[in-house]
C-alpha cells in the first residue's frame, strides 16, 4: 500500500507461536538472590538479570485474593511509572510473568531497578554519619523527584523514609507508587473527592487527619518536612498511635490547629468532631534546635511543617530555598554509602500490616480509654 | 514502549486470517466487538475515553490472537473491564457481566454462553491473557482530547463550529470500530475526523488562533508537521467505509455492527442519545491546557512519553515512504459517491458528554 509508514517491530511470530504468551518477559530470565522485603503484599527479592548481570528488585503482584481481577493499585503504579521517567523516581524495568501453574495461571512481577539502601534503614544505622552536605544532597534529590511528579499532576500519597531508596552510587529514588494518584488541578466550583485514608500515619498531614478529601501536592510536602527532621533525629518525629494521637502530637509541635493560622480548617469534616489541644504555641524551631544547628534548615522545616496546606511551601520554592545555596555545598553520597553493605530493612512493615496494627491499637484504646500512650522513641 | 502501529498489509495478515477467518469477517468481528464496548460502556455510564481505551485494547489483542480462540463479546467485555480500571472509572465485574448479558439478550442470545458464568470468572481469566498481550502498556491517549484541543483553535461561526465539533466527536466513537487506531496516532485521527466533519458540514477552516499572516500552512500543520492531505483523506475513506451499505447489513447481528451515526435518537444503545449538554468549546480562555494531567508539557525535565510524543511522531512522517506516494494519486472529493450514507442527517442531534476528565 502506498501509505506504508512504519517499521513493524511487532510483526507477529506466527510460525513460532507455541508459547501461549510470548509477549512480555519471563521471570525466569532473572535469578533470585535474596529476599529484601516481606509484608502482606508479598515478597520482594533481589535478583540478577541473567542477560545483563544487572541487579533488580522483583515484586510479586498478588492477585489471588482479588475479586476484581488485576488490582487497580498495581495498574496505577504501572501506569504512573511508565509515564514518569526521572533520575529520582525508581525505574520500572518491566512487568514479567512466571510460567503457568496447574490451573494455567501465571503470576506477574514488577521488575524494578535495584537500590542498595532505603533511607529508613540508613537512618537506623548509627554508623552512618551524615554531614550537612549529605543531608542537602538527599533533600534536594527528594524534592527534585517530587517537583517532577507534582508538575505532572501526580501525588505520591505515601511519602516516608522507607519508601525512599538510595543506590550504591548515591542517587535517591522515590519508590512505591502503589498509592499514587493522578490529580486534577483545583478548579472553582469543583471539589475532588479523594480518599483521605492515605499516607502512613506518622507522616500524615493534618488536613488528611481532619478528613480533607480535596487535597493536593501539599500532602507530600508535609512528609518531606517529617523526613527532613528525621535526617538529624534519626527516627520518625511524630509516632502517633491513632489519628487523634497524631493530631495531638502535631499540635504540640506546630501549635494549636485553629482558624487564626489556618482559616479554612473549620470547613473540614472532623474539625468540630475531634477534641484538639488548645493554646499550644508553635515550637517547631525551638524543639528542633537541640538537634539541628543549621538555621536555614530549621527555617525550611518550619515552612514544610506548616499546618495550612495552602501556606505550606511547595517543591519548587523549597528547592529555591537558601538552604541549598549556602555553605557547605552539597556532598556526594557515594563515598559515604559505598562503605556499607545493602541496608534494606527486612522487617519492612507493609501498608496493610501497618493498618491492621493501627486498627488493633485503636480498638485497644477504645476498650481502655485511659491507656497511656505507647512509649516511643520520639523526642517528645 | 512497544510500537503499536501497523501497515495495511499487516492488518491483512492477522492471527484470525491465518486461522481461517476471512478478512471481511474479521473486520465485522472487530466492528461488532467495539460497538459492543461502546454500548456496554454507555449503559454503564462510562466516559468516552474509557470506551476508547477498551476498544484499543481489543484491536491490539486481536493482532496477537485469533477470533476463533477468543470469542469477541467476551474479550470485548474483558477489555472494557480493564480499561475501566486503567482510566480510573472502575466498574464491578458483576455489574459489567449483568449489563453485557442484557445487551446480548434477544437477537444475539446465542452468544451469551461465550461470556462464561455470571460471576465473570472467564472474564477474569481472560484478563490474565489480555494484560501480557497488551504488554501492560496503559498509556493510551484518545483522539477525544486532541479533538477538543484542536477545535478550540478554530476561528469562525460559533454555532457552526459547535455542530461540526459534535459531528467529529461521533466520528471518533465510530472510528474505534475501524482499525484506524492500529494505523495512526490519536492526534492524526483527531485531525482526520475534524477534516471529515468540515467537509460534510461545508465549513472551511480558514482562520485559527495561531495562524500566521500570509502563511500557506494548513490548519492541521500546527498540530502535526508534515501531515499530508492524502493521508488525511485516506483515513477519511477508511472511516466512511464503515457507513457503506455492505458494512451496515451485517448478517443476523441486530444493531451491533452498525455505527452510531445510523441509529435513531430513540435507540438507547448509542452515544447519540447521551442526554448531557454538549461541552463548550467557544471560549479558549476557559480551556485547560490540553494535553491534560495525562500528557504534561514537554519541557526538559518531563521527558514524559517523549519517544512517542515527539520523535516517533515526526519520524513517522519524515522517515516514511510518503515520498513514494505517486503524485498523481487523486483522492476523490469527500463524500464522493452515493455508496456513502450522508451522516450529516443524524449529526445535529448528537450530544457530546461534558468534559469529565476530572475524576
Amino acid at each position: 500500500m502506498a501509505y506504508q509508514t512504519r517499521p513493524v517491530e511487532q510483526a507477529r511470530p506466527l510460525e513460532q507461536a507455541p508459547l501461549e504468551f510470548p509477549y512480555i518477559g519471563d521471570v525466569s530470565q532473572y535469578e533470585r538472590i535474596d529476599k529484601i522485603g516481606q509484608g502482606t503484599f508479598g515478597e520482594v527479592f533481589k535478583a540478577r538479570c541473567k542477560k545483563t548481570d544487572d541487579f533488580v528488585a522483583m515484586k510479586l503482584i498478588l492477585m489471588d485474593q482479588e475479586k476484581e481481577g488485576f488490582p487497580i493499585t498495581a495498574l496505577r503504579e504501572i501506569k504512573i511509572l511508565q509515564e514518569l521517567r526521572h533520575d529520582n523516581i525508581v525505574r520500572l524495568i518491566e512487568v514479567c510473568r512466571s510460567a503457568m501453574d496447574k490451573s494455567s495461571r501465571s503470576k506477574f512481577y514488577f521488575i524494578f531497578e535495584f537500590c542498595d539502601h532505603d533511607l529508613a534503614g540508613v537512618l537506623r544505622n548509627a554508623h552512618v554519619k551524615f554531614s550537612l552536605g549529605h543531608i542537602k544532597s538527599i533533600m534536594q534529590q527528594l524534592l527534585d523527584g517530587l517537583y517532577f511528579i507534582h508538575k505532572n499532576h501526580i501525588i505520591h500519597r505515601d511519602i516516608k523514609s522507607a519508601n525512599i531508596l538510595i543506590t550504591r552510587n548515591g542517587v535517591l529514588k522515590l519508590a512505591d507508587f502503589g498509592l499514587a494518584k493522578v490529580i486534577t488541578p483545583p478548579k472553582p466550583n469543583h471539589q475532588n473527592r479523594y480518599t483521605c485514608r492515605v499516607v502512613t500515619l506518622w507522616y500524615r498531614p493534618p488536613e488528611l487527619l481532619l478528613g480533607e478529601r480535596d487535597y493536593g501536592p501539599a500532602i507530600d510536602m508535609w512528609g518531606v518536612g517529617c523526613i527532613f527532621a528525621e535526617m538529624w533525629i534519626r527516627s520518625p518525629i511524630m509516632q502517633g498511635n491513632s489519628e487523634q494521637h497524631q493530631l495531638e502530637l502535631i499540635s504540640h509541635l506546630c501549635g494549636s490547629i485553629e482558624p487564626s493560622v489556618w482559616p479554612s480548617v473549620t470547613k473540614l469534616p472532623f474539625y468540630t468532631k475531634l477534641k484538639l489541644p488548645q493554646n499550644e504555641r508553635r515550637k517547631v524551631q525551638d524543639r528542633m534546635k537541640p538537634y539541628i544547628q543549621e538555621p536555614l534548615a530549621l527555617d525550611l522545616i518550619d515552612k514544610l511543617l506548616t499546618l495550612d496546606p495552602k501556606l505550606r511551601i511547595d517543591a519548587d520554592n523549597a528547592l529555591n530555598s537558601d538552604f541549598f545555596y549556602s555553605e557547605p555545598p552539597l556532598a556526594e553520597l557515594k563515598p559515604l554509602l559505598s562503605k556499607y553493605p545493602s541496608m534494606f530493612e527486612l522487617k519492612e512493615v507493609s501498608r496493610n500490616a501497618h493498618n491492621q496494627q493501627m486498627q488493633q491499637q485503636q480498638r485497644m484504646k477504645q476498650a481502655r480509654p485511659n491507656v497511656p500512650n505507647l512509649p516511643s522513641e520520639t523526642i517528645y | 514502549m512497544p510500537l503499536w502501529y501497523y501497515d495495511k498489509k499487516d492488518l491483512k495478515s492477522t492471527p484470525s486470517i491465518h486461522d481461517g477467518v476471512d478478512a471481511e469477517t474479521e473486520q465485522r468481528y472487530r466492528r461488532e466487538g467495539c460497538r459492543f464496548i461502546l454500548d456496554l460502556g454507555f449503559r454503564l455510564g462510562l466516559r468516552s475515553e474509557t470506551m476508547g481505551t477498551g476498544a484499543v485494547f481489543f484491536h491490539r489483542f486481536y493482532m496477537f490472537h485469533s477470533f476463533k480462540q477468543y470469542p469477541r463479546y467476551a474479550m470485548a467485555t474483558c477489555c472494557l473491564f480493564l480499561s475501566g480500571k486503567v482510566e480510573e472509572t472502575p466498574k464491578k465485574i458483576r455489574d459489567i457481566m449483568k449489563t453485557a448479558r442484557l445487551i446480548l439478550e434477544g437477537a444475539r442470545e446465542r452468544y451469551i454462553p461465550t461470556l462464561g458464568d455470571e460471576k465473570g470468572d472467564l472474564i477474569l481469566q481472560y484478563e490474565r491473557i489480555l494484560l501480557p498481550t497488551v504488554k501492560f502498556d496503559f498509556c493510551i491517549a484518545s483522539p477525544y482530547s486532541f479533538l477538543k484541543q484542536y477545535a478550540k483553535t478554530i476561528v469562525g461561526d460559533k454555532e457552526q463550529i459547535r455542530q461540526m465539533f459534535q459531528m467529529a466527536w461521533t466520528f471518533v466513537n465510530d472510528s474505534y470500530c475501524t482499525t484506524l487506531c492500529l494505523q495512526w496516532e490519536p492526534e492524526i485521527i483527531a485531525i482526520a475526523v475534524l477534516y471529515l466533519a468540515c467537509k460534510l458540514s461545508k465549513f472551511e477552516i480558514t482562520d485559527w488562533t495561531t495562524k500566521k499572516e500570509n502563511s500557506k500552512q494548513k490548519w492541521w500543520e500546527q498540530f502535526v508537521e508534515g501531515l499530508t492531505k492524502d493521508i488525511i483523506e485516506d483515513i477519511c475513506h477508511q472511516h466512511l467505509d464503515l457507513y457503506s451499505k455492505s458494512n451496515l447489513s451485517s448478517p443476523g447481528n441486530g444493531t451491533v455492527g452498525n455505527p452510531s451515526i445510523m441509529l435513531t435518537p430513540t435507540q438507547t444503545n448509542s452515544t447519540v442519545t447521551s442526554p448531557i449538554q454538549p461541552i463548550s468549546i467557544e471560549s479558549p480562555s476557559t480551556s485547560r491546557s490540553m494535553p491534560s494531567a495525562k500528557r504534561p508539557r514537554n519541557d526538559d525535565e518531563s521527558n514524559y512519553r517523549s519517544s512517542r510524543n515527539n520523535n516517533h511522531h515526526h519520524s513517522s512522517f519524515l522517515n516514511s515512504n510518503i515520498g513514494g506516494i505517486p503524485t498523481n494519486l487523486t483522492v476523490p472529493p469527500l463524500p464522493s459517491s452515493t455508496s456513502y450514507h450522508h451522516p450529516i442527517i443524524c449529526c445535529s442531534i448528537v450530544k457530546i458528554p461534558p468534559d469529565r476528565n476530572d475524576q
